[in-house]
């Protein structure tokens, strides 16, 4: 078997609920992100993409099919154990930092987080939140930032990491449209220059476009007791 | 005419039916039997200090409970910053284990003042204390990261 950063093979999830169940990925999602890969995943709301970010970072388990990073089946582990095999960061759709942290003592967690020396993270920290116009706010809590701003925290932690793999759940969410254009030639940048490897989800045709590999999502199926006795 | 009315509105809401409610009226309690034990002893023990520690882990667990939703925005970001289950255990356990330590230290002060030092048995309870202390400050974060609901926050 071939090794990729990250393999899915056929996956596929089912939601109970009290009426029914709820089929993400009817035909199985299998995706492939090789080194230097910029993989998007586009689907429409409620389509199940975060769910799919979650499942490869193995936060949620799928029904059935297998998850692959650097050719380990993974799909019973961890999100550190993945992170061991392929070092990954993640920017999710709602952001994410430690509220009792300021701006540069978050950045500063997840770089040593992430095994980066004491020497080398504060001038890490500073080149990356100067590149989103955020050099202000570095001893600002999170909490009294806007939606935007806190999105903007997320993306320079993760330039701030340099990770080999880089997962983004709708990146562009919670952005005005200068900070959307400023993403999108951001991640073509750190997938061309830096090598780094991404793997997106948008719900954005345009967005998709910046990728080199486009992996289409399918609505939901929705299965009733009524209509599984009909099938 | 149909005439509005305001009691369902505050009566609702007016009787304790939270986790967080119940912690609050067992320390109050303890507090207040900690008040009638005062001079009480058994086998060379005062029971008044002991009951002060059966608080001890109940207001730790309070103190988790409350705020959550801060508490949870610190355990998303600690995942997404690579971190695992048990390294959030940790934190919050040692957390709640300073909290305790903490709070106990006055009586500790007040032992050393009043007789120069600190049995080893006094010792001992500290040390037992501020554990359940730690134990019981982690619980609810463990309980809640390790839900399923847990991940359903990432997505807006």
């Amino acid at each position: 078997m071939m090794k990729y950063l990250i393999e899915t093979v056929s996956v596929k999830m089912d939601y109970p609920h009290s009426d029914g169940v709820l089929k993400l990925y009817d035909e199985g999602v299998s995706l492939k992100v090789d080194q230097g890969d910029f993989v998007a995943v586009l689907g429409g709301s409620g389509w199940g993409k975060s769910t799919l970010v979650n499942v490869v970072l193995g936060l949620e388990k799928p029904t059935t099919g297998g998850v692959y990073f650097n050719g380990e089946d993974v799909t019973r582990s961890s999100f550190v154990k993945r992170c061991s095999l392929v070092k990954t960061a993640v920017v999710f759709q709602r952001p994410t930092a430690v509220p009792q942290l300021t701006v540069g003592q978050n950045l500063s967690l997840a770089l040593s987080m992430a095994g980066v020396p004491k020497s080398e993270r504060d001038e890490r920290s500073r080149e990356s939140l100067a590149f989103f116009g955020l050099e202000r706010i570095t001893k600002a809590y999170p909490e009294s930032l806007s939606a935007g701003q806190r999105k903007r925290i997320d993306l320079a932690r993760v330039l701030a990491v340099r990770p080999q793999l880089l997962v983004l759940d709708e990146p562009t969410g919670d952005l005005d449209s200068s900070a959307s254009n400023l993403v999108m030639p951001l991640l073509r940048g750190l997938n061309r220059d830096h090598g780094m490897s991404i793997l997106m989800t948008t719900a954005l045709p345009r967005y998709a476009s910046a990728a080199r590999q486009l992996v289409h999502l399918k609505p939901p199926g929705f299965i009733t007791p009524s209509n599984r006795i009909d099938n | 005419m149909e005439k509005p009315s305001w009691a369902p509105y505050i009566l609702s809401g007016a009787f304790p039916k939270e986790l967080t409610d119940l912690l609050a009226i067992l320390i109050i309690g303890l507090a207040g039997i900690e008040a009638s034990l005062i001079r009480l002893s058994f086998a060379g023990l005062q029971l008044g200090p002991l009951i002060l520690f059966l608080s001890v882990p109940l207001t730790c667990a309070l103190a988790s409970l409350s705020n959550t939703t801060r508490k949870l925005r610190e355990e998303l970001a600690l995942f997404a910053y690579g971190g695992s289950w048990w390294q959030v255990w940790v934190r919050y356990f040692l957390r709640g284990f300073t909290c305790s330590l903490i709070a106990v230290f006055p009586l500790v002060a007040g032992e050393i003042a009043s007789t120069g030092s600190v049995s080893l048995l006094q010792t001992s309870l500290i040390a037992l204390v501020s554990i359940f202390g730690g134990v019981f400050y982690a619980a609810p974060s463990l309980r809640r990261i390790r839900s399923v609901e847990f991940v359903e926050n990432y997505k807006a």
